[in-house]
């Protein structure tokens, strides 16, 4: 008889503790949650300290990014990649160092280097890349580099990249409509000799 | 009462179909399809506040969104119609070795035994489809429906899993009928009367005459007719005929797309039932807890719905606090502790009134 009435009581109470821990958590919960709203929001990064000051030296490890605008297409950055990972294929420019008005790439670069080739392919697959930063260092123009870090000027950081398909790792830097664009122009200029 | 308001009303404006039947059944359509609609949005609400109660208990957000047409809108106020439209475009199954007629026939009727009980439940003074003079047995009785559908979707099914679960539901459903009556009896010894308005009035005069704060026995008899319901809706801790950590989904197990909705929305309709007989019995109805303050029949309903609401969101907060019970706990619990407590508790408030009240 006394064990029954024991076991109600306890069963009582132990139900109200619990109930209690749960609606203490309801009310706390936007205190209290851990979820992250993942594209909206991101965990900070965390700070660093690789023994000297990282915002002088190349050394950050994110995605590679092209300012196609600055590439001369002088391969030394496919040359250099341990992966072959870095595809470009270049076309002669018709017109060497002159101004071409369909061919935005045909021009000078920020250092002043006349671009002699239109480069009408430029892929990286990221998901191939080893993140080895050796392509960055042989580029006359200083236009690949990994983004953040001492280029977050040029380029934000972007360390996640992720795609919901495995093809959407292959970034496209070669503009698009350049091979047409010179097609055309060299046909018109065959026509007019 | 709104089927005969109606029905005067009607008589009224076409004098010329006075006691015809095409009138009569004007009168019975347009509170069947309010009550129809009403249980859709209040199940679209209650989904709601169940993802984010259980989620908030978890220490999580719930559904989220950042607008309307991202994820799933602001806050997540579309989940609930995404998951209706999931359910809605799902694929139809029927097992080939299902008893196809009663298959059909079961999610039907387990919504039915919920819907039929929305005749007798006082949304408001005047707001009642039918004020039946045996209200709150009415609502007993055809509560019991659901166990018939349940052991029809459980056999039917041509399943161990879901039979096992139709024939739990069966000895759980059939039991804890009988300390939800036993609970209800003392409020009947009390307001002298089985309709369900009558109830309400008896209860008039602020929160100091509700039934639960009448005598030191009623707090007991609402908490026994409280647990006896969430067994009787099939909630955690008590949702053994569907226990999916041991029987899959049991009666259900089978079931997909509508049909499996038919079973969901009657959970939830059934839950508002036996919140809003709970509330009619022990907390004043559409009576405000405030003697004659804020009491009119427009607040009658805002009353109402939110003594309902309360009651509910207890039922979504003990669901995510207590496990599920077993079997011969479940039994111990009705057999041996609700109903001799219940038993006392008529004994005790008879004694009461006559000696004290």
């Amino acid at each position: 008889m006394k064990n029954y009435f024991n076991g109600i009581w306890t069963s009582a109470t132990t139900i109200l503790g619990g109930m209690g821990i749960t609606f203490m958590h309801l009310i706390r919960a936007r205190k209290d949650n851990v979820t992250l709203q993942y594209p909206e929001e991101r965990w900070p990064r965390p700070e660093r300290n690789i023994g000297f000051d990282h915002d002088n030296y190349n050394v950050i490890r994110t995605r590679l990014h092209v300012d196609m605008d600055d590439c001369i297409g002088c391969l030394k950055c496919e040359r250099a990649c341990p992966v072959d990972c870095i595809k470009i294929v270049t076309e002669k420019s018709p017109d060497r160092g002159n101004d071409i008005k369909d061919i935005k790439h045909v021009g000078i670069t920020s250092n002043g280097t006349k671009k002699a080739l239109v480069v009408t392919r430029f892929d990286i697959d990221m998901s191939e890349c080893c993140y080895c930063n050796l392509c960055t260092y042989p580029c006359p123009e200083e236009c690949i580099f990994m983004t953040g870090g001492p280029n977050s000027k040029k380029h934000p950081i972007d360390y996640e990249f992720s795609e919901p398909d495995r093809d959407n790792l292959i970034y496209k830097f070669a503009k698009s409509g350049t091979k047409e664009g010179l097609d055309k122009f060299i046909s018109e200029k065959s026509a007019e000799a | 009462m709104t089927v005969d308001f109606l029905f005067t009303l009607f008589s009224d404006l076409f004098p010329s179909l006075v006691n015809s039947d095409p009138l009569l059944m004007m009168a019975m359509l347009i509170p069947l399809v309010a009550t129809f609609g009403f249980i859709t949005i209040y199940a679209l609400v209650v989904i709601y506040a169940e993802l984010k109660v259980s989620s908030f208990i978890q220490d999580k957000v719930g559904p989220m969104g950042q607008g309307f047409g991202l994820h799933a809108g602001k806050f997540g106020l579309l989940q609930p119609i995404a998951d209706a439209l999931k359910l809605l475009s799902k694929e139809d199954i029927i097992p080939s070795s299902a008893n196809r007629a009663l298959f059909i026939l079961a999610p039907f009727m387990i919504f039915v035994g919920a819907f039929i009980s929305f005749v007798a439940l006082p949304f408001g003074e005047f707001i009642i489809v039918s004020d039946l003079n045996i209200g709150i047995f009415y609502i007993l009785g055809v509560g019991s429906l659901a166990v018939i559908a349940i052991i029809l979707a459980g056999w039917s099914s041509n399943n161990k899993w879901s039979l096992y679960g139709g024939m739990r539901s069966a000895a759980q459903i059939i039991s804890y009928e009988i300390p939800a009556g036993i609970s209800l009896i003392v409020v009947i010894m009390l307001a002298g009367t089985l309709n369900m308005q009558e109830i309400i009035i008896y209860q008039a005069g602020g929160i100091a005459n509700w039934i639960i704060f009448d005598n030191p026995f009623m707090p007991i008899a609402f908490i026994v007719y409280f647990i006896s319901a969430l067994a009787e809706t099939n909630r955690t801790p008590f949702d053994l005929p569907e226990s999916e950590s041991e029987l899959v989904a049991g009666f259900v197990t089978e079931y997909s797309g509508m049909r499996y909705a038919f079973f969901f929305l009657s959970e939830y309709a059934n839950m508002f039932v036996v919140s809003v007989v709970a509330v009619t019995g022990f907390l004043g109805g559409w009576q405000s807890p405030f003697a004659s303050a804020l009491n009119s029949p427009a607040m009658g309903v805002f009353w109402m719905l939110s003594k309902t609401a309360l009651l509910i969101f207890v039922m979504i907060w003990i669901r995510w606090t207590v496990p599920r019970l077993r079997v011969d706990q479940l039994m111990h619990i009705c057999w041996k502790v609700l109903l001799p407590i219940g038993l006392f508790n008529i004994f005790a408030v008879a004694i009461w009134t006559v000696v004290i009240g």
